[in-house]
């Protein structure tokens, strides 16, 4: 077993060591707080910031806005010549009714379990 | 103590906290003037390397000022909050020490040759600092708080924000425990059988 006198004594000479900051590193702490304090204290940055940089910034939000409104209009009145171009591309759209046999057994509840 | 420091020079930590919170860098000049010497020496003493500690002491600053503005003087005194997160912050690093077999660091210095004593010092402390890191670390925590840096085991539970027994309980075993860790390296570290 360990004479308790050698832990002791490393304890004794870990307390004696003195560490004085010197100039640089008290230099590079005070530009860190300097930094925080300019950054917004904290540079608290909110989900929408966060959000705001990541797909770059307003300029995006804006053609994001713009790309969608001009997705809604095509789709709310398509100009003609995009519903030929279509046409000629995938073919004539058709419509296929695929509950119109079974409507009728929904409305008459005739559907068990 | 520097011009801007003495205009803080009564004031308690808190108060420099908020005033730097506000803006004032007088004030975190001042806190630093205060808080890191103290948190460089705790570092020191738990990591045994300059480099590692100035580096635990800009963390733990950091941390101080991201902080600041959030700060509820009613909840903790900023010392012993300093305490504590340099404390996890030393113990952070020592745990990465582990993956390095111990026999594989801190080389012994042979006491028998014409070494300097500083040079058997620096040995010593290593080894020291080497045998917190197998530690668990809550355990080298409490040991550095209470035989490091000199804490009553109240203050200690106050930092750890456990009992005073959990506390006596970690410090007993911790010590054991470094005893046991340190007991094939006695030689090898100038401390002969007979000598103690």
């Amino acid at each position: 077993m360990t004479k308790p006198d050698m832990l002791d004594d490393l304890f004794e000479l870990a307390r004696d060591q003195s560490a004085a900051p010197d100039d640089a590193l008290m230099d590079r702490i005070l530009a860190d707080a300097a930094d925080v304090t300019r950054g917004g204290h904290a540079a608290r940055v909110s989900v929408w910031d966060s959000f705001l940089e990541m797909i770059g910034g307003w300029p995006t939000v804006g053609g994001l806005a713009a790309a969608g409104v001009a997705g809604i209009w095509v789709g709310v009145a398509p100009p003609e010549t995009l519903t030929i171009w279509t046409a000629d591309l995938i073919g004539t759209p058709v419509t296929i009714d695929l509950l119109s046999d079974t409507s009728g057994l929904f409305s008459q509840g005739q559907i068990d379990g | 103590m520097t011009p801007q420091s003495e205009q803080w020079r009564d004031a308690p930590d808190a108060a420099l906290l908020r005033a730097y919170a506000g803006g004032d860098m007088t004030a975190a000049h001042a806190l630093s003037t205060r808080l890191v010497p103290r948190i460089l020496a705790q570092a020191t003493r738990m990591l045994a390397d300059r480099a590692e500690a100035e580096d635990v002491a800009q963390d733990a600053m950091m941390r101080l000022w991201k902080i600041a503005p959030d700060w509820r003087e009613d909840e903790a005194k900023v010392t012993t909050w300093v305490y504590r997160v340099t404390s996890n912050l030393c113990t952070d690093r020592l745990r990465k020490r582990r993956s390095v077999p111990l026999d594989q660091i801190a080389e012994p210095v042979d006491p028998h040759q014409s070494v300097t004593g500083q040079m058997q010092n620096t040995a010593r402390l290593t080894a020291l600092a080497d045998a917190l890191a197998q530690l668990p670390a809550k355990q080298a925590r409490a040991v550095a708080l209470r035989h490091l840096e000199g804490l009553s085991n109240p203050e200690i539970a106050d930092v750890m924000d456990m009992s005073v027994r959990a506390v006596e309980s970690l410090t007993a075993r911790g010590k054991r425990a470094l005893a046991d860790i340190l007991r094939g390296r006695k030689a090898a570290l100038g401390y002969d059988d007979d000598e103690t």
